[in-house]
C-alpha cells in the first residue's frame, strides 16, 4: 500500500509542476511591443526573421535587430523602454512581470550597437531581479536611464 | 588567433636583452589583439525622463564600477579586465554615438489614474469624466497600445484583492470599448496589492492604491 502511495505521489509530482507552469505562464505571452521604427528592423523568433512593424507584439526570447539605416523603440509591459540605433541587436532573454504573484525577472542582452535604456516597474519593485548584459559586463540598475554602446 | 600571437616571441632567441624586447613587443601585440577582439563597451548614466538620476553597477569578472552622477561613464574591453575608472561622458561623444537611439526613443506615455471606493468596481461620475481624455489620446496618430492595470489597497485577502483588481480593470476596458477604443489596442492586467502607488503595511486602507491605471502609448 505504501509503495502504491509513493508511486502515486511520484506520478502527481511529475504532472503537477507541468500543469502549474502552463497555467501560470502561458507560452507566447506578450512582454512588450515595438513602439516606433525608422529604416529597417527585424525580429528573430523561433528561427524565423520577421520584419518589425510599429505595434508588433514582442515575446520572451525575441531578438530585435536594426539595419543600416535602421532604428527602433521598444516598450515592455512594465514600461521598460529601449531604443536601438542602427546596426544593433537586443535579445529579450528573460522576462516576468506579475506583481500579483510577486514574480519579477528582466534580462536584456545587448549584443552590439547603441542603446538608450530607461528602467521600468520591475526595477522599481524588485531591482535585484533586473540585469542588463553586454558581451563582457553585467549591469545592475537602480531606477534610471543609461546609454550603452557595444562597438563591433 | 591569440594563442598564435603569444607564441611568436619565443621564436626570437638571440641575446637576452633582445629577447626581453621581443617579449615586450609580443606582449604588446597580444594586448592589442585582445582589446581588438573584445568589442569596446561604454556605459553612460544620464537623467531619466523625469529628471531623476539613479545608479548603475557595471561588473566584469575582474572588477566593478558604480555610476552615480549624471554623465558618469565607464568602459569595458574584455570580461577578464575591470571596467575603467569613471570619467565624464562629453556631450559631443553622446550626440555622435547615441544620436540615432535618442532620436527614436518612444514618446512618454499618457497615464491616467482612475480611483475607486473601497470594495467598489464602479466608477464615480467624476472618474467617468476622465475616460474622455483616454479615448481622445487613444485616437492620436501612432498609438499602438492601451494598457489597463487594476490595483487594490492592502486591506482584505490576497484573493479578494486580486479579484477586485481584475474586475476594476475589466470594467474600465468595457467602458472604453463602449466609447470606441478598439479592442485590439487594449490589454488588461491585474496587480492586486502587489504594485501600490503608495507602499503601505498590510491591512492599511489607502485610497490612492485602489485604482486602475490606463497607459496610452
Amino acid at each position: 500500500m505504501k509503495k502504491h502511495l509513493s508511486a502515486l505521489a511520484l506520478v502527481f509530482a511529475a504532472i503537477a509542476p507541468t500543469a502549474q507552469a502552463t497555467e501560470a505562464k502561458p507560452l507566447a505571452a506578450t512582454i512588450g511591443h515595438v513602439q516606433n521604427l525608422s529604416g529597417s528592423a527585424t525580429v528573430d523568433r523561433a528561427g524565423a526573421a520577421l520584419p518589425a512593424a510599429a505595434g508588433m507584439v514582442l515575446l520572451q526570447g525575441d531578438k530585435v535587430r536594426t539595419g543600416r539605416p535602421g532604428a527602433a523603440g521598444v516598450v515592455l509591459t512594465d514600461d521598460t523602454t529601449i531604443a536601438l540605433g542602427s546596426g544593433s541587436e537586443l535579445v529579450l532573454d528573460d522576462y516576468a512581470f506579475a506583481p500579483q504573484e510577486g514574480k519579477f525577472a528582466l534580462a536584456l542582452k545587448l549584443m552590439k550597437g547603441t542603446f538608450s535604456y530607461v528602467t521600468g516597474q520591475i526595477v522599481k519593485l524588485s531591482p535585484e531581479s533586473a540585469r542588463v548584459q553586454t558581451p563582457s559586463a553585467t549591469i545592475a540598475v537602480r531606477g534610471t536611464k543609461l546609454l550603452i554602446e557595444v562597438a563591433e | 588567433m591569440n594563442t598564435k600571437m603569444s607564441s611568436n616571441p619565443t621564436h626570437h632567441r638571440p641575446s637576452s636583452a633582445r629577447r626581453t624586447g621581443g617579449a615586450w613587443l609580443g606582449l604588446g601585440a597580444v594586448l592589442l589583439v585582445l582589446s581588438g577582439c573584445a568589442a569596446r563597451q561604454s556605459v553612460v548614466l544620464v537623467p531619466d525622463p523625469a529628471g531623476h538620476v539613479g545608479t548603475a553597477e557595471v561588473s566584469t569578472a575582474a572588477g566593478r564600477q558604480t555610476l552615480q552622477k549624471a554623465g558618469d561613464m565607464t568602459q569595458i574591453g574584455k570580461a577578464s579586465a575591470p571596467p575603467t575608472a569613471i570619467t565624464k561622458a562629453q556631450a559631443d561623444f553622446i550626440t555622435a554615438t547615441f544620436g540615432e537611439a535618442l532620436a527614436i526613443e518612444p514618446m512618454p506615455a499618457q497615464i491616467t489614474t482612475l480611483l475607486f471606493e473601497s470594495g467598489a468596481t464602479d466608477l464615480s461620475t467624476d472618474t467617468l469624466a476622465l475616460l474622455d481624455g483616454i479615448v481622445t489620446a487613444s485616437k492620436r496618430q501612432g498609438v499602438v497600445r492601451v494598457s489597463i492595470s487594476g490595483h487594490s489597497d492592502a486591506t482584505g485577502t490576497v484573493q479578494l484583492n486580486n479579484e477586485i483588481s481584475y474586475q476594476r480593470a475589466e470594467r474600465v476596458r468595457a467602458l472604453l470599448l463602449e466609447r470606441g477604443v478598439p479592442a485590439r489596442l487594449m490589454d488588461v492586467s491585474s496587480h492586486g496589492k502587489g504594485n501600490p502607488l503608495v507602499p503601505t503595511a498590510d491591512g492599511v486602507s489607502e485610497p490612492r492604491n485602489r485604482r486602475v491605471m490606463v497607459v496610452v502609448r
